[in-house]
């Protein structure tokens, strides 16, 4: 099922919940689209600038290469910097795997195995003179099983605000419980 | 060591008293009176008039980038979403448990992040 919530920024965002077994969940965080006014505006503001050096220097290239960076740039934006979904698959005796999925249609996925899973906690930290939460997995520490050797926060690009991030939390604790109940095999 | 006015701290204020007013009409005779007048009095070893100037300027466009900076290094060392700093450090790793009492009030110690979380978010039945 898929629920509406907010963003830390203000942006509306969507968290689409899948159970596709007793032990295995997707969650996916769904960011908004590109805006065409924000798109406009971008492009309308390079093409003034560029018309105003073009008055300036009399120069034709000028124009002809405002258009091609602008191209340019919105390729290279939507294939490395938008990003469209963020999900979360939690196979309880298997791992985590993180996935972004860009605008352009790259999907970029890491997994994390459950014996290196410590914990699935909302932390919150001071992040460009605002202090948000964010959902991050603690990383077990080999050599000392009660320290973190290392933090991967999720949903950067989305940042959920704290009811969404809840959810996911009690999405996550429900299946990393299972682990401890019934460590048989290994 | 408190701040109460005292007999020496009265004469050190009247001393830097009088020694910024001399500091601050010699600033403005170099500055002001021409070179000539200066030579002609046998003072010629004195910095170019350019430094009256110069300096003062220096010293605004340092405080200025001097905001500016804090500002920079303040973000520079804030820890980034993806450190153990955020967590835990080097005091709350090496603490050590003290035993619990009975009906006495529990020591103060670090609450690892797992067990907050627990308490916080999931829902006790």
């Amino acid at each position: 099922e898929e629920r509406r919530y907010r963003s830390a920024s203000g942006a509306p965002i969507a968290l689409r919940r899948r159970q596709h077994s007793a032990s295995c969940r997707e969650l996916a965080v769904r960011c908004p689209r590109l805006q065409l006014r924000s798109l406009s505006a971008v492009t309308s503001a390079v093409w003034l600038a560029a018309y105003g050096l073009f008055v300036l220097s009399e120069n034709s290239m000028v124009l002809s290469s405002a258009i091609f960076i602008t191209l340019i740039g919105l390729i290279i934006y939507l294939h490395f910097v938008k990003i469209d979904q963020e999900s979360l698959l939690v196979i309880g005796s298997l791992g985590i795997q993180v996935t972004s999925s860009y605008a352009s249609g790259k999907e970029s996925t890491t997994f994390i195995e459950m014996s290196q899973v410590k914990d699935v906690v909302i932390n919150e930290a001071i992040h460009m003179q605002k202090v948000i939460y964010y959902l991050c997995i603690l990383l077990q520490d080999p050599g000392d099983p009660q320290g973190v050797s290392e933090v991967v926060p999720l949903f950067q690009s989305s940042k959920p605000r704290l009811d969404c991030l809840i959810e996911v939390y009690k999405s996550c604790q429900e299946i990393l419980e299972q682990r401890k109940t019934a460590p048989q095999s290994s | 060591n408190s701040p109460a006015p005292l007999p020496e701290r009265a004469i050190y204020g009247f001393a830097l008293f009088l020694g910024s007013w001399f500091g601050f009409i010699l600033y403005i005779i170099w500055a002001f009176v021409p070179e000539t007048w200066l030579f002609s009095l046998g003072l010629t070893y004195w910095p170019q008039k350019y430094w009256a100037v110069a300096l003062p300027v220096y010293l605004l466009v340092a405080v200025g980038i001097g905001y500016i900076l804090l500002f920079g290094i303040n973000m520079m060392s804030t820890a980034p979403l993806n450190s153990t700093d955020t967590i835990t450090d080097n005091y709350a790793k090496r603490q050590q448990q003290k035993k619990f009492q009975e009906e006495a009030i529990p020591a103060l110690r670090d609450i690892s992040i797992s067990e907050v979380n627990r308490m916080f978010f999931l829902p006790e039945k």
